[in-house]
């Protein structure tokens, strides 16, 4: 087979243009705010570049986002939510993971069903009974509290993932381990598990992700300003925004700050896990 | 045989019966609706012209022209039974109903109208005695079958045509044919939105033909078809013969200019998929007391199964469905009445689909237990039990806790009488029967918890179902929004996949980006973008006037259809990288020779595309469309950020719950959240069978 033709070149990178600009419009009319010094409140006029260019907003932003709270508590309680979920769902899922991958057990295909009936909920649907169950056991307001409910909404998910992962290596290589006379413990410690760690990372990111990123169960079980988490004061922003009480850089450049680390994590992994974490997806 | 004959006319006289006695009854008790005296108006000029004899004023009369005549004549006919009464008064189309009509004339004319109604569901029972069922209980179908409005006539006659062209397709008679070309004639000189029938016939006769490689005489004969059906429309017209073209155009035009201008289709703001919301609405909200239960859910949710086996057993059916819902969601006007131009497929289709249904629930029954290992069964306890525990725990305990919130009145007033075990106390009360229902006021304002039974799933199901349109709106978000990012997303990837296509890794890099933003920062930079007044939209426009080519999106928040546009932007911003990336990892997977090969026999792009790579992908892509509709079913962030509507049934779950914003009304919460369970288990059955990957989407 030959190149494409000129023509079809020039007409397939205009197209290529076209979907560029789609994808950066969002982006820069918010990177146009951010960086925008002279914006007091709403923005008034509209302009292409930032009126005033000054990183004020960032500086303001980094010490004192969200009412009298330091940006490091924030960052410091979100990283603690997220990490904490994505590792209770991890750590209690797995086992189950292995266990529907594994064996051959009754109802076991109805337990595959509710199980991927349980990762296609909103996860709006767990957030009311453990609000409720939460409270109590009075952990309703604390950053534990929180993690177990992440951790809740992260599970279904991440044992259906796992599972697959899990079903994906061949049987041969746990049978030559138990000719070995490994027991069922040992081949998983060993074989299984060591060849699953990249599905497993990719699963505990997007795990990690889900906590990272959730705003409105957070706001529904937290009342205390020291157990806001950094997606929490992100939306909270939106409210001050449109209340006028703040200046929409504000908002811009907090919205930067916190997709930073999920774009660096992702520019990281793009090559060995994404497609990894697509296959997993799409099985 | 001989018993199944006899079953058969058993059952259709059951139908026959039931039909006639809802619509009698529907004819007794329905108020009096809009357009009901406009069209008793016109039936009245033709009775008093056939009273006088005269004849001539045929030619002149035709009361409301924007519809031809035939019905309006049949009105006239019906009220000859009648004494005469004072002509009803010319009211702009914009009043109220009138409650004052003449009762012997409404009687006469609604009478007149069922009785076309029955006939109706008489044929369909013939033809399927279940589907006769479905029609005879269709609430829209009754209501507007026996009220005098103008769709009783065409629904017959279009059925008739329908009947007599599946005749002929059969057994090639012309005689058939040209009893089909009267019907359409008669149709279009009832009410003209029933001709999109005739488009159908004509789709499923030009795919018939092609089959048998017999195009050109069909062409001619399509055309004799049409032609006759033009005469007999003229004939059935006397309005038109006095100025055929110029009362025609008229007529014709009317219909655009209201459309578009009318105050009242404007102060109606239907989106433009109302129609599907017309298709699960229960018009028992508007007369309880005619109709005490509306199936029309029910029935469209079947049809939706049946679609399958009916374009096996009829493809007619299937497209005179297809065309003409298309045709009503594109065309600007949206009344309910509109609908009953495909009843009568809908309820071919909902019969197909339980047949279907209950035969897969026999088969079910009757299929063997799968095989299990007893060994491995005992191995496999101590994987599952501590997973078993926490997955209890976190999501089973949860959703039992769910279901019994949602048996009480629990709201942020009864907190704390609920943590104290108020919510167990009611619920074993009342499933053992110590405790009577409670049936409280909504809002639930309650300091103790009550228990409800079951009492509140109704009125949330007719709210959220079959009344306010937010599950057709979620389930059309889901479908659309999931079909644009497929298209995009499909279509990035082949054109990055071109041979020799420069920057690639560029652009594919680049087209990432929206997924490593989270969803609602996503929605956030767009709502900088698109917020009402102090958007980067509206400033624009403002600065730029009435040139800026994006003039017609200010104003989107109070437009349905426009909020349904700028929405289905973030999402498909958002969600297509998915598509593009698995259709990407998908082409790695598909062998170059198949491709080389492909070349070598003389394929074209398009053919390659059409019967070597998209069915080489499905496997990948199927798994990656369904998580991503699943997804937008329940889109939750993206509408939380962007605050103007509804949104999805999740966003109303959370609304009402949340104490700041819904004033804790934790109970119907919960009944709403059973209720996406309960939709999402029918959506994956759904696709489980649609896509028969049920294998391999369980055991991926």
């Amino acid at each position: 087979m030959r190149n494409i033709s000129v023509i079809r070149q020039i007409l397939t990178q205009f197209i290529l243009l076209l979907v560029g600009l789609f994808i950066l419009i969002p982006v820069w009319s918010t990177v146009r705010l951010a960086f925008d010094g002279s914006l007091r409140g709403r923005p008034t006029e509209f302009t292409w570049l930032p009126k005033e260019f000054s990183v004020e907003a960032f500086v303001k932003v980094l010490d004192r986002p969200y009412q009298s709270v330091e940006f490091n508590v924030l960052l410091q309680n979100s990283l603690i939510v997220s990490i904490g979920a994505a590792l209770f769902a991890i750590l209690l899922g797995i086992s189950l993971a292995y266990g529907f991958a594994r064996f051959r057990f009754p109802v076991r295909n109805t337990g595959l069903f509710v199980l991927l009936l349980a990762a296609l909920l909103p996860p709006i649907a767990f957030a009311t009974p453990l609000y409720i169950i939460l409270s109590l056991l009075k952990l309703r307001t604390t950053l534990l509290g929180l993690v177990i409910v992440y951790a809740a909404f992260a599970m279904p998910f991440a044992v259906w993932n796992m599972r697959a992962a899990f079903q994906a290596i061949p049987k041969e290589l746990e049978e030559a381990a138990y000719l070995d006379g490994a027991n069922h413990f040992q081949t998983f410690l060993n074989i299984s598990l060591p060849i699953s760690i990249p599905s497993i990372a990719v699963t505990a990111m997007i795990a990690f992700l889900m906590g990272y990123t959730e705003f409105a169960i957070g706001w529904l079980f937290v009342d205390k300003a020291d157990n806001v988490t950094l997606s929490m004061a992100v939306y909270a922003l939106v409210n001050g925004q449109f209340s006028g009480a703040q200046p929409w850089s504000y908002l811009g450049s907090l919205a930067i700050i916190m997709s930073i680390p999920v774009m660096v994590i992702f520019i990281l992994f793009q090559q060995t896990l994404m497609e990894r974490l697509l296959f997993q997806e799409a099985s | 045989m001989q018993t199944k004959t006899i079953w058969r006319i058993l059952s259709i006289l059951v139908v026959l019966t039931l039909a006639w006695g809802l619509r009698a009854n529907a004819v007794q008790k329905l108020s009096i609706d809009y357009d009901e005296d406009d069209y008793m108006r016109a039936g009245q000029e033709y009775a008093h012209l056939i009273r006088t004899s005269d004849w001539s004023g045929f030619l002149e009369a035709n009361y409301r022209p924007e519809h031809p005549p035939l019905a309006k004549i049949v009105m006239g006919i019906s009220f000859l039974s009648a004494p005469e009464e004072k002509l009803v008064a010319d009211r702009p189309t914009t009043s109220e109903p009138n409650k004052y009509l003449p009762r012997p004339l409404v009687k006469a004319g609604r009478m007149t109208n069922a009785i076309l109604g029955w006939l109706t569901v008489a044929l369909l029972a013939f033809v399927n005695p279940l589907a006769g069922l479905a029609l005879a209980n269709h609430t829209f179908t009754i209501k507007y079958v026996s009220q005098i409005m103008l769709e009783a006539l065409p629904s017959l006659t279009s059925f008739l045509m329908v009947l007599t062209y599946l005749q002929f397709k059969k057994n090639r008679k012309q005689s058939w044919l040209i009893t089909s070309a009267v019907f359409l004639g008669l149709t279009a000189a009832s009410k003209y939105l029933y001709c999109v029938i005739g488009i159908a016939i004509l789709v499923d006769w030009l795919m018939d033909a092609k089959d048998r490689e017999e195009v050109k005489p069909f062409f001619k004969q399509a055309l004799l078809w049409g032609f006759l059906g033009v005469i007999i429309f003229f004939a059935a017209n006397p309005f038109l013969w006095a100025d055929p073209i110029q009362r025609l155009r008229e007529s014709v035009f009317y219909h655009a200019g209201y459309s578009t201008g009318a105050e009242e289709v404007q102060r109606s703001n239907y989106p433009f998929w109302q129609q599907l919301n017309w298709l699960v609405f229960s018009p028992s909200i508007w007369h309880p007391n005619v109709f005490k239960f509306s199936p029309d859910f029910i029935i469209s949710i079947f049809a939706v199964v049946g679609l399958g086996r009916l374009w096996k057993k009829e493809r007619l059916y299937v497209l005179w469905l297809g065309i003409t819902l298309l045709f009503l969601l594109v065309w600007p006007t949206k009344w309910p009445q509109y609908i009953l131009t495909l009843t009568v497929p809908l309820s071919l289709a909902a019969a197909e689909g339980l047949t279907q249904t209950w035969q897969e629930i026999v088969a079910a029954f009757k299929s063997k237990r799968p095989i299990y290992n007893k060994k491995e069964t005992r191995q496999a306890i101590p994987w599952l039990v501590p997973g078993l525990i926490a997955f209890a725990v976190l999501t089973l305990l949860p959703f039992l806790f769910q279901i019994a919130v949602s048996l009480t009145d629990f709201n942020s007033a009864s907190i704390r009488d609920g943590f104290q075990g108020g919510i167990w106390r009611e619920v074993s009360g009342g499933l053992t029967g110590e405790i009577e229902p409670a049936n409280p006021e909504f809002p639930f304002r309650s300091k103790e918890v009550q228990y409800t039974g079951f009492s509140g799933y109704l009125p949330i199901f007719q709210y959220v179902v079959t009344g306010e349109g937010v599950f057709i709106f979620n389930i059309f978000w889901m479908v659309v929004s999931t079909g644009l990012q497929v298209i995009l997303g499909f279509g990035l990837a082949i054109l990055l996949n071109q041979r020799g296509v420069k920057l690639g890794k560029f652009w594919q890099a680049l087209f990432i980006l929206p997924w490593a933003i989270p969803e609602f920062i996503g929605g956030l930079m767009w709502l900088n973008i698109f917020v009402p007044e102090i958007g980067w939209l509206s400033l624009a426009a403002k600065k730029y006037g009435e040139s800026f080519p994006l003039q017609f999106l200010i104003g989107w928040e109070r437009t349905p259809s426009l909020w349904f546009l700028i929405f289905l932007i973030p999402a498909v911003w958002y969600g297509f990288p998915l598509i593009m990336l698995a259709v990407n990892a998908g082409l790695k997977t598909i062998p170059k020779e198949v491709f080389e090969a492909a070349s070598i026999d003389g394929a074209d792009s398009w053919q390659t595309l059409r019967h070597m790579t998209i069915p080489l992908l499905m496997p990948v892509l199927l798994p990656a469309i369904i998580i991503r509709g699943i997804y937008a079913f329940n889109q939750f962030y993206l509408f939380q950020a962007l605050p103007f509507r509804d949104g999805t049934l999740a966003n109303i779950s959370y609304n009402v719950f949340n104490p700041s914003t819904g004033g804790g009304q934790f109970a119907i919460s919960a009944i709403i959240n059973i209720l996406t369970v309960i939709i999402l288990i029918g959506l994956v059955s759904l696709f489980n069978r649609r896509m028969q990957t049920r294998e391999e989407f369980i055991n991926a």
